[in-house]
C-alpha cells in the first residue's frame, strides 16, 4: 500500500516579528506534521506563539508587521508559503478550516445559525438552496444540537454557549475538509460542556478522517484528546511525542515545569479547621437581579442570582466556592464584601452584621475583609504607582501615608517582588506579577478574611501554580481565612479545606474537599467531577522545583 | 530562589518622553504646534510689539499694508494698526479661549461625572437639563445669555463656558459608565474609599484623555463663538479682538478687504492649530485607536 503523504507537513516555519518586539522570532523553526486521522496538541502559554502558528497555515497572518521569513507548509504535498490571496482563499473553508475560542465573536449575530452554514456552502459549493439547507440542517444533527430544524433558524444569542461552538464546528465541517485547526476552543466554556465538545471534536475528526491542529494551553485538554503533543517555548518547539510519552515522561526540563505545575486532583489534608472559631457567617442570602426591560426591548424574566445561602468560614480556613459560569459565586464574592447590595440575609464578620452597617461604618468594616480580584489588569488602576496602589487602603483607613507606604514595600517582598517594582506603573508587569501586587493590596489592611474571585483563571499554568503556592504559603503564615471562588477544580482541590458546590444559585453539595472529591453525593458534582479533563491523568510530579 | 515571574521587566522611559515621541510622529500635529506657539508668543510680546492702546489712532486712515513701516499691516477706517490689533487679538483670544474651556469642561466633568457615577435618578435628572441645554442652538443660546448678562468680556466668557458644556458632559458620563464597572473601581470601593475619591481620584484620571482632546475642539470653538459675536457687534468694544475687527472691516470690504482678511487668516491658523494639536493629543494619548 502506497503510503499517504501526511495532510500537514511544516519545515522549520520561521514567523518574524517586527522591530520592537519582545524577541525577533514568533516562531523559530517549527517542525511538525499531521497525519490523516490524527489530533496534534500544540501547547504553550500566553506569548509562546501558538495562534501565530495557526494564522501562518491559514495565511492569515498580519503581514508585513508579522511574515513568514523562512521555512515551508506543505499541506497534502502542497506548498502554501507564496500562495496568493486568492489561491489562499480557495484553500481556506474548503480545505482547512478553523475553530474559533470565542464562538460569540466569531458568529455574525446579525445572521441566523442557519444563513451562517449556507454562507459556508454557498460560496465553496454548487449546491442548489433545497441541497444547502438539507446539509446546513444535516451539519446540525451531527453536531448533536437539539431540534436543529428550530437552530437553524435562531439567532447566536439565542443558544448556549456550547451550542455556539457546536454550530461554529458545523461550520467548519460541512465542507469535510482534511485539516482543521482549533484554537483553544474550549477555553471559553464551562467544563461539563468542554468534555462534549472535546468528545465531539474526537468522534467527528474520527467519522471524516481529518487532521486535527488542536492549540491550547491546558494539559488536562490535552490528556483528553491527544494523538501526540508538541510544546512550544518562547517559539521555539523543545518536545514532541506522542501524547501518553510527553504527558507522563516528559524529558525537557520546561515540559517537566508546565507539567509539574498542573495542580493535580488531590486535595490537601485535612486540617482541624472547623474548631477554631467562626470568622465569617452568611445566613440566608438571597440576591435577584431584577428584570430591566423598556418599551421597545421587550421583558426580561428576573434572574435569581444567589437564593437562600447560608455558609460559615473559619479562621484559617479556605473555603473554596465552585461551580459553572451562571451559579451565583461570583455574586457571593460580591455579596459578602456588600460591592452588591443583597435583597435579604445576613454575613456576619466576627459576629456583626455587614448588610446592616451604615455607610460610615461599613467603610470602617471594609479593612476586615479583603478581596483579590479576577483580571489583575482590570483590578488595578492603570495610572496609580504600585506603592500608591498597595498604601491607599491603610492609608484610606488612616495610617500615616510615609509609613504606609513603608510598610507597601514591605509587602511586595512578601509577595516575592521586587521592591524596585514600588514606583512602576501595573502596565510594566506580567499577569502573574499583577495578581501579585493585588494580593498585596489586599494583605496592607491586615484583614480578618481574604475573599478571591478566580484569581488565577486568567494566569498560564506555570504561574498559577506559583500564584496559588504565595497563597498557601501567606495563609499558613498569616492565619488567613480565605473565601475562594473558583471554576476549576483542580485549583479548589490543590488549596480548599472545605468546598460548597453551587449550582443555579444554590448549594447542592458541601463537605471537606477530600471527602467531596472522594465520594460527590449529588449528581451535579458527580458530573463537575467526572468532567474535569485529564481527569484520569494524574501528572507526574517532578522534585526540578523549576516553578 | 529562582522564580522568573519576580523578575522585573527593564524600566520604562518617563512618561512625558513617551508621549512627545508618540505626539511627534504626526507631522501636521507638529505643524499645530509650531503655530499654537506663534499665537502664545503674539499675545505675549504685544506689549513690546505696541507699547500703546491698540485702539488709538496710529496712522492715517485706510493706509494698505507695507506701505508704512509704521503700521506694516495697514489701519483700518479709523486709523488703528491691522498689526497691533492683531497681536492684542491674539490675548483676547487665547484668554477667551481657554477660561471658556475650562468653565466648560469644569461643568461638563462634574455633571458628566455624577450621572456617569451614580445612574439611576441622578442620571435621569442630570442628562435632561443636558438635553434642555443641547436642543437650544448653541449661538441662540449665546445671543440670549449676553444680551441678558451684557458684553463686558468676563460674561462673554463665560456664557461661552456655559453654552459649550453639553458636548463633555455626555463624553464623561460615557467615560464613567464604563469605568465604573471596571474591577479596579471595585477594588477601590472594597478598600473602603469614599464615592468622592473614588470619582475624581481613580475613575477621573482614566477618563482625561479623551477629554483633553475634546477640550483643544471647545478652545477653537470658543474663539469662533467669540469672534461671531463680535462679528455681530456684540463683543466688548474696549478690547481689540478679531471678530471685533473682521465686523468693523466688513465695512470696508470693497475698497480696503485686509481690514477683514488679515484676521480672518489669524482666526483660521489658530483655529486650525487647535484642532491639529488635537488631534497629536488624540495620536499620543490612545496610542491603541490608531496603529497604521
Amino acid at each position: 500500500m502506497k503510503k499517504t503523504p501526511p495532510i500537514l507537513d511544516i519545515k522549520g516555519l520561521r514567523i518574524a516579528l517586527p522591530k520592537g518586539a519582545d524577541r525577533s522570532f514568533a516562531l523559530e523553526g517549527l517542525d511538525l506534521t499531521i497525519e490523516p486521522g490524527e489530533i496534534v496538541c500544540l501547547v504553550g502559554e500566553s506569548g509562546s506563539g501558538k495562534s501565530l502558528c495557526a494564522g501562518a497555515i491559514m495565511g492569515l497572518l498580519p503581514v508585513p508587521h508579522v511574515h513568514i521569513a523562512g521555512g515551508g507548509i506543505r499541506f497534502m504535498g502542497e506548498e502554501l508559503v507564496g500562495k496568493s490571496e486568492s489561491e489562499m482563499r480557495q484553500i481556506r473553508g474548503q480545505s482547512i478550516s478553523m475553530i474559533f475560542q470565542e464562538p460569540m465573536t466569531a458568529l455574525n449575530p446579525q445572521k441566523t445559525v442557519g444563513w451562517q452554514i449556507d454562507e459556508v456552502l454557498r460560496l465553496h459549493t454548487n449546491m442548489n438552496r433545497a441541497e444547502r439547507r438539507a446539509r446546513a440542517v444535516e451539519m446540525l444533527e451531527r453536531v448533536h444540537i437539539p431540534d436543529p430544524e428550530s437552530a437553524y433558524n435562531a439567532y447566536p444569542h439565542q443558544i448556549s454557549g456550547g451550542q455556539r461552538q457546536r454550530v461554529m464546528i458545523a461550520m467548519s465541517l460541512a465542507l469535510s475538509p482534511k485539516l482543521i485547526i482549533a484554537d483553544e476552543p474550549t477555553t471559553a466554556l464551562d467544563v461539563t460542556t468542554q468534555l462534549q465538545i472535546l468528545k465531539l471534536i474526537r468522534e467527528l475528526q474520527e467519522e471524516d478522517g481529518a487532521g486535527v491542529l488542536f492549540i491550547t494551553h491546558d494539559f488536562g485538554v490535552v490528556a483528553e484528546i491527544a494523538d501526540k503533543v508538541a510544546v512550544l517555548c518562547q517559539g521555539v518547539m523543545v518536545e514532541q511525542g506522542p501524547a501518553d510519552q510527553v504527558l507522563n515522561h516528559p524529558r525537557h526540563p520546561y515540559t517537566q515545569a508546565l507539567i509539574g505545575a498542573v495542580p493535580a486532583l488531590t486535595p490537601p489534608p485535612v486540617k482541624p479547621v472547623l474548631n477554631s472559631p467562626v470568622v465569617l457567617k452568611g445566613t440566608g442570602l438571597k440576591k435577584t437581579f431584577a428584570a430591566r426591560g423598556g418599551l421597545l426591548s421587550g421583558k426580561r424574566k428576573a434572574v435569581v442570582a444567589v437564593k437562600d445561602l447560608t455558609f460559615q468560614l473559619h479562621e484559617g480556613e479556605t473555603l473554596g466556592v465552585v461551580g459553572e459560569s451562571g451559579s451565583g459565586k461570583t455574586t457571593v464574592s460580591r455579596i459578602v464584601t456588600r460591592l452588591l447590595e443583597c435583597d435579604s440575609g445576613k454575613v456576619e464578620l466576627d459576629g456583626k452584621d455587614l448588610l446592616a452597617c451604615t455607610p460610615r461604618e461599613l467603610r470602617a468594616m471594609r479593612s476586615h475583609i479583603q478581596m483579590v480580584f479576577q483580571d489583575p489588569m482590570a483590578s488595578l488602576n492603570p495610572r496609580k504607582r504600585v506603592v500608591d496602589l498597595i498604601a491607599q487602603g491603610p492609608i484610606v483607613h488612616g495610617a500615616d501615608p510615609a509609613k504606609a507606604r513603608d510598610d507597601a514595600r514591605r509587602l511586595l517582598e512578601l509577595v516575592e517582588l521586587s521592591p524596585a517594582a514600588a514606583n512602576r506603573f501595573p502596565h510594566e508587569f506580567s499577569g502573574g506579577q499583577r495578581q501579585r501586587i493585588g494580593i498585596a493590596r489586599a494583605l496592607a489592611l491586615e484583614p480578618k478574611v481574604i475573599v478571591a474571585d478566580e484569581p488565577v483563571s486568567a494566569l498560564d499554568v506555570s504561574v498559577q501554580a506559583q500564584v496559588l503556592r504565595l497563597l498557601a504559603d501567606l495563609r499558613d503564615r498569616l492565619n488567613l481565612s480565605l473565601l475562594f471562588v473558583t471554576h476549576d477544580l483542580r485549583v479548589a482541590a490543590q488549596l480548599c479545606d472545605r468546598i460548597i458546590v453551587m449550582q443555579k444559585g444554590e448549594i447542592v453539595e458541601s463537605g471537606i474537599t477530600a471527602e467531596v472529591f472522594a465520594n460527590p453525593q449529588h449528581p451535579y458534582t458527580q458530573n463537575l467531577l467526572s468532567s474535569i479533563p485529564g481527569r484520569d491523568w494524574t501528572p507526574p510530579s517532578f522534585r526540578t522545583d523549576a516553578a | 530562589m529562582t522564580n522568573l515571574d519576580a523578575e522585573l521587566s527593564p524600566p520604562e522611559p518617563p512618561r512625558l518622553l513617551v508621549f512627545w515621541h508618540r505626539y511627534k510622529r504626526n507631522r501636521a500635529a507638529l505643524f499645530g504646534l509650531a503655530i499654537f506657539a506663534i499665537v502664545v508668543l503674539m499675545a505675549l510680546t504685544a506689549g513690546i510689539v505696541d507699547p500703546g492702546d491698540p485702539l488709538r489712532r496710529a496712522g492715517a486712515p485706510l493706509t494698505p499694508p507695507f506701505v508704512d513701516m509704521a503700521t506694516p499691516l495697514g489701519t483700518d477706517q479709523l486709523g488703528r494698526d491691522v498689526m497691533s490689533g492683531i497681536f492684542y487679538g491674539a490675548r483676547i483670544s487665547l484668554l477667551i479661549g481657554v477660561v471658556a474651556t475650562l468653565v466648560a469642561i469644569a461643568i461638563g466633568v462634574v455633571i458628566g461625572a455624577l450621572s456617569g457615577y451614580f445612574g439611576g435618578w441622578v442620571d435621569d435628572v442630570l442628562m435632561r437639563i443636558t438635553e434642555a441645554f443641547q436642543t437650544i442652538p448653541n449661538f441662540v443660546l449665546l445671543l440670549t445669555l449676553v444680551a441678558i448678562l451684557g458684553s463686558k468680556i468676563e460674561w462673554i466668557t463665560l456664557a461661552i463656558g456655559i453654552v459649550s458644556w453639553t458636548a463633555p458632559a455626555r463624553m464623561v458620563r460615557a467615560e464613567f459608565m464604563s469605568l465604573r464597572s471596571r474591577e479596579f473601581v471595585d477594588a477601590a470601593r472594597n478598600l473602603g474609599v469614599s464615592n468622592t475619591s473614588i470619582i475624581f481620584r481613580e475613575i477621573l484620571p482614566n477618563a482625561l484623555p479623551p477629554i483633553v482632546v475634546y477640550a483643544s475642539v471647545i478652545m477653537a470653538l470658543s474663539i469662533l463663538l467669540e469672534s461671531a459675536l463680535a462679528f455681530l457687534a456684540l463683543g466688548d468694544p474696549n478690547y481689540a479682538s478679531w471678530g471685533n475687527m473682521i465686523g468693523q472691516g466688513r465695512a470696508v470690504l470693497r475698497s480696503a478687504p485686509y481690514c477683514a482678511v488679515i484676521p480672518g487668516i489669524a482666526i483660521v491658523l489658530t483655529v486650525l492649530s487647535f484642532s491639529l494639536l488635537g488631534e497629536g493629543l488624540n495620536d499620543a494619548l490612545n496610542p491603541r485607536q490608531k496603529k497604521q
